[in-house]
């Protein structure tokens, strides 16, 4: 794959939108310690990935992937964050990508994986800074642009939409009657981290269903779930439990699928 | 899989952002109630307990703070914190958070109250990394002190 091939893949889309947004915010925020969390990891992302999979013996091994695990996880981390934890977020990450397969590929989406157990096992403080969560509110269009050129590239409006659709119905009924907090989660940092995690992370294709139904269901499950966590707890889980139960059902299907063709060829 | 036509991208764009601006205008009484500054100073002790008229207590050469405890509220993006500050004798004689509504871990700040009393300063040390729960509760405490300042 030629580097003009690359830049046109999904991944080369995705590549483009968070570097652009990491030096975005950096700019406007006036903080240049986001840039070297995301080198750092980047770099850690990209070792454990390269590891691993000599370990596992492929014969293709093509960090980029790792690359874009490891980014996502510069932009959510805050920038006050260590660098030895942003290192263990992105290994746990990686290390979740090859360790928790169907078929070889991964379960759980990694950066959602990795940054809820760097909760979990560090009590990391995700700002999602580099979703424009501390920057003036028009900033948020670049998310836009990019969230839409990705969505568009690997085909998931139906997953964006009915995600943010039903996740915003259940903030409005939230916000009606006085469940939770659903004026924060509307209202910046909180919408950035929505917005972000919809168009860049919910959208992995790995981890999503690539036909209509599926990915309707997936979004909408993954908003429920979100909003529930978010109703009962507050905190700042909320969007990765949704999506790994997203991955889960995706699981499901996957295996009651191909379990199904299996025992058609055996009747045959 | 076919590309979804654009007109159904822009009408679900739409919709999408129409619920949402009805889930914004919906919270938007919440929101500005939450952004609203809640100063309240409870159990005011005089200087010397000789009386509950404050304005007496003010004597032009001593104390920088009145006695008493203040409550003092800290609140940036990510939540907010409200603690309460006992002074006495222009001494930090105990904090406590008394709310916590920060979208992180309370375990962040739990240590803080104590160096606050240690350093009879709201600046505190942000050993567990959590900027922004720092910030809240040292401007929590800041407030209180204010609070105790113009009393």
């Amino acid at each position: 794959m030629t580097a003009n091939q690359w830049i046109k893949s999904p991944k080369g889309y995705v590549a483009i939108a968070i570097v652009a947004y990491l030096l975005i915010a950096s700019i406007g925020s006036q903080d240049m310690m986001g840039i070297i969390n995301g080198i750092v990891a980047v770099g850690v992302s990209v070792v454990v990935d390269i590891i691993c999979s000599r370990i596992e013996k492929r014969k293709r091994i093509m960090p980029d992937g790792a690359v874009i695990t490891g980014l996502i996880i510069s932009l959510i981390l805050s920038t006050t964050t260590s660098w030895p934890i942003v290192a263990a977020t992105a290994a746990i990450s990686i290390l979740s990508k090859h360790l928790l397969v169907h078929k070889k590929k991964p379960i759980f989406n990694p950066a959602a994986l990795g940054l809820l157990l760097s909760i979990l096992f560090f009590q990391t403080e995700q700002s999602w800074w580099g979703a424009f969560g501390d920057l003036p509110v028009w900033t948020v269009t670049f998310l836009l642009i990019g969230g839409y050129a990705v969505t568009n590239r690997v085909n998931k409006y139906p997953q964006v939409f009915s995600f943010l659709g039903t996740f915003f119905i259940l903030l409005f009924f939230m916000g009606h009657f006085n469940v939770g907090d659903a004026s924060d989660a509307l209202r910046p940092p909180f919408i950035n981290a929505a917005l972000f995690f919809g168009f860049f992370m919910l959208t992995d294709p790995p981890t999503s269903p690539a036909k209509v139904k599926g990915q309707i269901f997936f979004g909408i499950l993954a908003a429920v779930a979100g909003a529930v966590v978010y109703g009962l707890f507050g905190g700042l889980m909320y969007l990765f439990i949704g999506l790994l139960i997203g991955n889960l059902f995706h699981l499901l299907k996957t295996r009651s699928s191909s379990q199904r063709k299996v025992a058609e060829r055996l009747e045959l | 899989m076919a590309k979804m036509n654009k007109k159904w991208v822009i009408l679900c764009s739409t919709a999408v952002a129409a619920v949402y601006a009805a889930g914004y205008f919906t919270t938007e009484t919440q929101a500005s109630i939450q952004q609203q500054p809640q100063h309240t100073q409870i159990n005011i002790q005089s200087n010397g307990g000789q009386s509950n008229d404050t304005s007496i207590n003010k004597s032009p050469t001593s104390s920088l703070y009145q006695d008493g405890t203040y409550t003092g509220m800290g609140r940036n993006r990510r939540g907010s914190i409200q603690v309460a500050v006992t002074i006495k004798n222009d001494k930090i004689t105990d904090v406590e958070i008394s709310d916590f509504a920060m979208h992180y871990s309370e375990s962040d700040v739990v240590g803080m109250p104590e160096e606050v009393i240690q350093n009879q300063s709201a600046k505190v040390m942000n050993v567990s990394g959590a900027t922004y729960s720092t910030q809240a509760f040292e401007d929590a405490v800041l407030d209180a002190l204010s609070q105790a300042q113009n009393a």
